[in-house]
C-alpha cells in the first residue's frame, strides 16, 4: 500500500469540506442533536401528569390520628409524588370522570367519606373488614402513563401505610388499603404495539412524506423539469397540490398496510373510525410535503438534501410523544413540541385509535394539522412563484 | 407583433452582469438564433425571456404581453438545456404530463404523440423508462415535450448538445418546417455553423449583443466566410 497515495485521498476529502461547510456543520451538529435529544428524552421521567382528586374521606373524629387534616386519606394524597403528578381538587367525582373522558386529565382519584373508618378496622383485621378502597378512574391509553400514575399511588398509600405504623407502633396484619381501577379508555391489557402502532403510522407517513418530497423537488430543481413546468400553463398551486394528492394516495396506502399488519400480526385493539384516522394520515402528508418542498429550495443537491432528514425526524420522533409521553419530557423543551406537526397527529391518532373519539373530540388537533397544511403548502406555493 | 421583445434588459449576479442592456425584437414566423460561447448570458437571457428569471433591470414582452404573464405560457414551447424529462417514468408519461399541462385532448395526443416519437425517432422506445435511453435520446424526448402541443413560439436552449451530426441536421430540418409553418422558433446554440438555418442571428459575448442580422449579411458585412470568423473579428474589435 503506499502511504502517499493512500493519504492523497483523505487530503481530498478533508479538503472538500472547506468548499462545503453546511456538510461540515452537519457532521459536528448532527451528534450533538442527537445527543440531546436523545438525553433528554429517554433520561426523561414521566412528569407533570394532570390527575384529579376528589377525597370524601371524613376522617374517624374520635381518633385524633385520623382525624381533622390527618384522615388517611389526606396522609395519601401528601404522600403523592408532586413531580410525577399535577394534582388538581374536586368535590364531584362524575366530573372528575369527565375530565379524564375528556383527556383534562389522565387520572381521577376518589377516597370515599368511610376511607378513614375502613382503614382503621381491616389494619386490625376486624371480622368481615374490606380494605380501604382507592377508587382510580384512568385513562388507560398511555400504558406508560397509567403505569406511573398506578405506582405513584401504590407508593403514596404504602409510605402512609409505614408512617401510621411507626406513629402508632403497630404493624398492619395486612395492606388495609387496595386500588380499585377502571379503565376510561385501553385497559390494563392495552399494549404498548396498542400504544405505539398510532405513532408508526404517523412517523411513517411524516418520513416518507418528507424524504420523498426533499428528493423529489431537487431532482425537479437539478434536472430542469420544474423550469419547464414553470413555462408550462401549470401553475405552482397545481404543481404543489398535484403531487399532494399522489402523496396522499402513497400515505392512505402505506397506513392501510401498517394498519392490517399490526392488526393480523399483533392483533392490535382499534375502536374508533379509522376513515377518521386516515383524514388525520392525509393532513399529515400534506403538512410534511410543504416542508418537504420549503426545505427542497436551500437543498443544492441529493447530499444536502439528505442532511435535512434528520433535521426533521429527531425533534419529531423524540418531542411528539412517540415513545414517551410528551409529559415526560423537560419542561424546558415541552414549549417546541408545539411546533412539532407530528405531536399533533400522533395524539389525534392515538385519541381515534385507543379511545374512538371522532371529529368532535379531535378537531383541535385537526384545526392545527390543516392551520400547519396551509402554511406548508401555501409558503410551497410562493417559494416556487418566487422568481431569482 | 413582435413575438418577443425585450428593452434594455440587464440581470446582475451580485457584481456579476450576465445580461447587459439587451435590445431584442423577435418577428412572429422568424428564426432566430441567439449566438454565443458558454457563459455569454444566452440561458440567462432566455430565462428572463421565458418569465424564470426577474431582470435586474428593463422589460420582457412575449406574444405582446410583459413577462411573466400566464396567458401567453400556452403559446410558448420550452426546452431547458438540461434534460429536463422525468427519467424515472416512461417515454409515454413524460409525453402524457405535458399532453395534461396544456389541455390536448386524448384523441389528438395519441395522433401528436405518434408524430413527435416518428420525429425524434423514439416510437421503439415508448414504453420503455426514460433511465434506461442514452443521453441523446433524453435530449430528443426533452424536444418531444416541447413540442407536443405545437406552440406559436417555441424557445431551445441549447437543443443540439449531445445530439448526433445525423440528428442534428434531421432537427434542422423539423425547424426549418416550423418557421415555414409560421411558427417563431428561438434558439440558442454555440454551435456557429448552425446560424445558417436562423434568418437572423443575435452574437452575444459577456451578457451584450455585439452584432444582429442575417447571417449571410453578416458574413458580407465584415469580410468573412462563417459567423465564428465574425464573432472573433467583433469580439476583437470590442476589446479594443
Amino acid at each position: 500500500m503506499n502511504a502517499r497515495r493512500m493519504l492523497g485521498f483523505t487530503r481530498r476529502m478533508l479538503l472538500q469540506f472547506r468548499h462545503d461547510r453546511r456538510t461540515l456543520g452537519f457532521v459536528i451538529g448532527m451528534p450533538l442533536l442527537m445527543m440531546l435529544a436523545f438525553g433528554y428524552t429517554f433520561g426523561g421521567e414521566v412528569s407533570h401528569v394532570k390527575v384529579d382528586i376528589v377525597n370524601l374521606d371524613s376522617g374517624i373524629p374520635s381518633v385524633p390520628m385520623f382525624s381533622g387534616n390527618r384522615t388517611v386519606g389526606n396522609r395519601v394524597i401528601d404522600k403523592l409524588n408532586r413531580d410525577t403528578l399535577e394534582l388538581t381538587a374536586s368535590t364531584d367525582w362524575e366530573a372528575s370522570k369527565g375530565k379524564v373522558d375528556r383527556n383534562e386529565a389522565w387520572a381521577a382519584i376518589r377516597f370515599q367519606p368511610d376511607f378513614s373508618q375502613d382503614f382503621l378496622l381491616s389494619a386490625n383485621a376486624t371480622p368481615g373488614a374490606l380494605p380501604a378502597r382507592i377508587e382510580i378512574y384512568i385513562d388507560g391509553s398511555s400504558p406508560n402513563i397509567a403505569q406511573t400514575v398506578l405506582k405513584v399511588v401504590t407508593n403514596a398509600y404504602l409510605a402512609a401505610i409505614n408512617k401510621i405504623t411507626e406513629e402508632t407502633g403497630q404493624s398492619a396484619r395486612k395492606i388495609p388499603i387496595e386500588p380499585d381501577i377502571s379503565y376510561a379508555y385501553g385497559g390494563g391489557d392495552t399494549k404498548f404495539i396498542d400504544y405505539f402502532a398510532p405513532a408508526i403510522m404517523s412517523m411513517a407517513i411524516m418520513m416518507v412524506t418528507t424524504m420523498l418530497t426533499i428528493i423529489l423537488f431537487v431532482y425537479e430543481r437539478r434536472s430542469g423539469t420544474l423550469q419547464r413546468l414553470l413555462v408550462s400553463p401549470a401553475t405552482a398551486s397545481e404543481i404543489v397540490f398535484g403531487y399532494a394528492l399522489a402523496f396522499a394516495v402513497l400515505g392512505l396506502l402505506q397506513s392501510l398496510v401498517i394498519l392490517f399488519a399490526a392488526m393480523l400480526i399483533f392483533n392490535i385493539t382499534v375502536v374508533g373510525n379509522i376513515a377518521v384516522a386516515l383524514l388525520v394520515i392525509l393532513l399529515l402528508a400534506f403538512v410534511h410535503q410543504g416542508l418537504g418542498i420549503l426545505l427542497s429550495a436551500s437543498a443544492k443537491n441529493e447530499l444536502q438534501a439528505i442532511q435535512f432528514i434528520p433535521l426533521v425526524l429527531f425533534p419529531s420522533i423524540l418531542l411528539a410523544g412517540m415513545f414517551w409521553p410528551v409529559e415526560s419530557i423537560p419542561q424546558f423543551l415541552q414549549p417546541v413540541s408545539y411546533c412539532v406537526p407530528l405531536r399533533y397527529g400522533i395524539d389525534a391518532m392515538r385519541s381515534v385509535m385507543l379511545r374512538g373519539w371522532g371529529l368532535e373530540h379531535i378537531w383541535p388537533q385537526v384545526l392545527v394539522l390543516v392551520l400547519m397544511a396551509c402554511l406548508t403548502l401555501g409558503g410551497a406555493v410562493l417559494q416556487l412563484r418566487r422568481r431569482k | 407583433m413582435a413575438a418577443i421583445e425585450t428593452g434594455r434588459l440587464v440581470k446582475k449576479f451580485g457584481k456579476f452582469t450576465a445580461v447587459d442592456n439587451l435590445d431584442l425584437k423577435i418577428e412572429e414566423g422568424e428564426t432566430y438564433g441567439l449566438l454565443g460561447p458558454n457563459g455569454s448570458g444566452k440561458t440567462t437571457a432566455i430565462k428572463m425571456i421565458c418569465g424564470l428569471l426577474r431582470p435586474t433591470f428593463g422589460s420582457v414582452k412575449v406574444l405582446g404581453r410583459a413577462m411573466p404573464s400566464g396567458e401567453v405560457l400556452s403559446s410558448i414551447g420550452y426546452m431547458p438545456q438540461d434534460v429536463a424529462v422525468y427519467i424515472d417514468n416512461t417515454v409515454h408519461e413524460n409525453l402524457e404530463l405535458f399532453a395534461s399541462l396544456y389541455g390536448m385532448t386524448p384523441a389528438r395526443f395519441r395522433e401528436r404523440e405518434r408524430e413527435m416519437l416518428d420525429f425524434v425517432d423514439l416510437a421503439g422506445w415508448r414504453d420503455d423508462l426514460a433511465s434506461t435511453l442514452s443521453g441523446g435520446m433524453r435530449h430528443r424526448l426533452s424536444l418531444a415535450c416541447a413540442l407536443l402541443h405545437e406552440p406559436r413560439l417555441l424557445i431551445l436552449d441549447e437543443p443540439t448538445v449531445g445530439v448526433d451530426p445525423e440528428l442534428r441536421a434531421s432537427f434542422w430540418e423539423y425547424f426549418d418546417k416550423l418557421g415555414e409553418k409560421g411558427i417563431t422558433v428561438v434558439i440558442t446554440t454555440h454551435y456557429m455553423d448552425e446560424a445558417g438555418h436562423c434568418q437572423k442571428v443575435g452574437l452575444l459575448r459577456q451578457g451584450r449583443l455585439i452584432a444582429e442580422g442575417d447571417p449571410e449579411e453578416l458574413m458580407k458585412k465584415h469580410g468573412k466566410r462563417s459567423l465564428e470568423d465574425v464573432f472573433l473579428e467583433v469580439a476583437r474589435r470590442g476589446a479594443e
